[in-house]
């Protein structure tokens, strides 16, 4: 199951009155957004809502029924049991062997502000202003350790720029970490504090 | 040699105005209340500054700044003692003469000494020069991440006897943790800020760390970096900040420390700057 999918699950799940509308669906064999409505004393449009959705969500399925020319449609339950089961590994980004081997250095007037460690041998955050004139606020990224050596070995700014890797090596991160650095080293490229070079400059 | 100053000209005053303060107190106090309370206000300052230069004898162990200490205590007893026989024989005597005047002489002459002799310089703009000696490309490039600049391969213990005797020759003021010994150079006239805790967080500043395992890294604080003439590159600036207290090290563990002390007067920087 993908997030999204979980995530609208979830917020169905959530409400309040998601197990009496379930409870009733289990017990009846069809049922109706009116009837529902009037049996849990909730508005017509959250009960329809909320059916439809699970129906979307293919845990109902419908039938129309028309009555005195004015259809309206009876849901059914189709499964006794939900599953939410999200792979967390889907959103790991592993680095590719190309991001490895950019070179990267500090960007010269980044304009960030960085604090040491007590220990000064890792950076704990970087603070950066976004936005312009009235609209500039200043962000605060607290970095992990492994994320704060890395930055603490980064190349300065005009400094001969170094390949992630390399860098990594330097700051003695394990290659397996490399998805915590990239993401940080992204996240900087983003808000020009970190530029990557597509080649050593000569 | 031709020497070729990397900085530019020390023009700040805050060096001289701190002891000099004592003028214009002197002046407002005997204008508003008389001249016993000028005197005693003048007694009492100098032993405050006296204080102060305690505080900076244990905190560096430079001998100078002990003497200068005895030096205000001398005196601000002198201006005690002057003001309720103000007006009387006593004051007049021989002995109390005698007493001023030779107090006068030894210590100017001991203080005269102690400056033409820079044991109470301290070496902040001698390191940011010799930091700056070998840097010839230009190219700013400044930040304020602190820079690993390389290893030594000294024990904890040799480290700390060369940071005592970084403090002892007011080559840096030293703060030391568990894991750390940070040296920070101050140029003439910021000891008062940085001793008394004024200006901040000392990691804020320049300075040069060395961790139990020999590492060295250096951060340039963006004031200090501004104080050169041309933007240097950055990068070989703190590279060379570093190298300097490396041979720095070197030399004191060679049991060759004068020569550390001989590469800065070989500047021949103002005794005041």
């Amino acid at each position: 199951m993908d997030f999204q999918t979980a995530a609208r699950y979830a917020s169905l799940l959530s409400k309040d009155y998601a197990e009496d509308i379930f409870r009733l669906l289990v017990n009846y064999q069809a049922i109706s957004a009116s009837e529902v409505a009037t049996r849990l004393n909730l508005h017509i449009k959250t009960a329809q809502d909320f059916l439809e959705a699970l129906e979307q969500l293919d845990i109902l399925s419908k039938e129309e029924i028309l009555e005195k020319k004015r259809p309206y449609y009876r849901y059914i339950l189709k499964q006794t049991r939900l599953l939410i089961d999200i792979d967390l590994m889907q959103v790991k980004r592993e680095p590719s062997q190309n991001s490895l081997t950019s070179f990267i250095r500090e960007k010269e007037n980044a304009g960030a502000r960085f604090s040491v460690a007590r220990s000064d041998d890792y950076i704990t955050s970087v603070t950066i202003w976004t936005g312009n004139g009235r609209e500039r606020q200043e962000r605060k990224i607290k970095l992990t350790t492994l994320q704060g050596r890395f930055l603490y070995h980064l190349p300065f700014p005009k400094a001969e720029p170094l390949t992630v890797d390399v860098i990594m090596e330097k700051a003695g991160i394990d290659e397996s970490l490399a998805p915590e650095i990239m993401d940080m080293v992204q996240l900087l490229e983003k808000y020009n504090v970190i530029e990557a070079l597509p080649e050593v400059p000569k | 040699m031709s020497l070729v100053r990397k900085l530019k000209p020390d023009r700040s005053i805050t060096g001289v105005i701190i002891p000099f303060s004592i003028v214009p107190i002197f002046g407002l106090a005997t204008l508003f209340f008389g001249l016993p309370v000028g005197l005693i206000t003048l007694g009492v300052w100098m032993w405050v500054y006296s204080l102060f230069y305690l505080f900076v004898f244990i905190r560096t162990r430079n001998i100078a700044q002990l003497v200068i200490c005895i030096e205000g205590i001398f005196f601000g007893f002198m201006f005690l003692v002057f003001e309720p026989n103000f007006g009387t024989n006593s004051v007049e005597s021989q002995e109390f003469k005698v007493a001023y005047i030779s107090g006068v002489i030894f210590f100017g002459l001991i203080l005269i000494s102690l400056v033409l002799t820079r044991r109470l310089k301290w070496r902040g703009r001698e390191i940011f020069e010799l930091a700056g000696e070998s840097v010839d490309e230009a190219g700013n490039g400044y930040t304020s991440r602190p820079r690993p600049v390389g290893k030594v391969e000294y024990s904890p213990q040799q480290m700390h006897a060369f940071s005592r005797f970084c403090g002892r020759h007011l080559i840096a003021l030293t703060y030391v943790t568990s894991k750390n010994i940070t040296l920070v150079p101050i140029k003439m006239g910021e000891e008062f800020g940085r001793l008394l805790g004024l200006s901040g967080d000392y990691r804020d500043a320049t300075w040069v760390n060395f961790d139990v395992n020999g590492e060295v890294s250096v951060h340039i604080a963006q004031k200090d970096y501004l104080d050169y003439r041309e933007p240097l590159a950055f990068d070989q600036l703190c590279t060379s900040l570093g190298q300097v207290f490396i041979d720095f090290i070197e030399l004191y563990n060679k049991g060759e420390g004068v020569r550390v002390i001989d590469r800065m007067d070989d500047l021949k920087l103002s005794f005041f700057s």
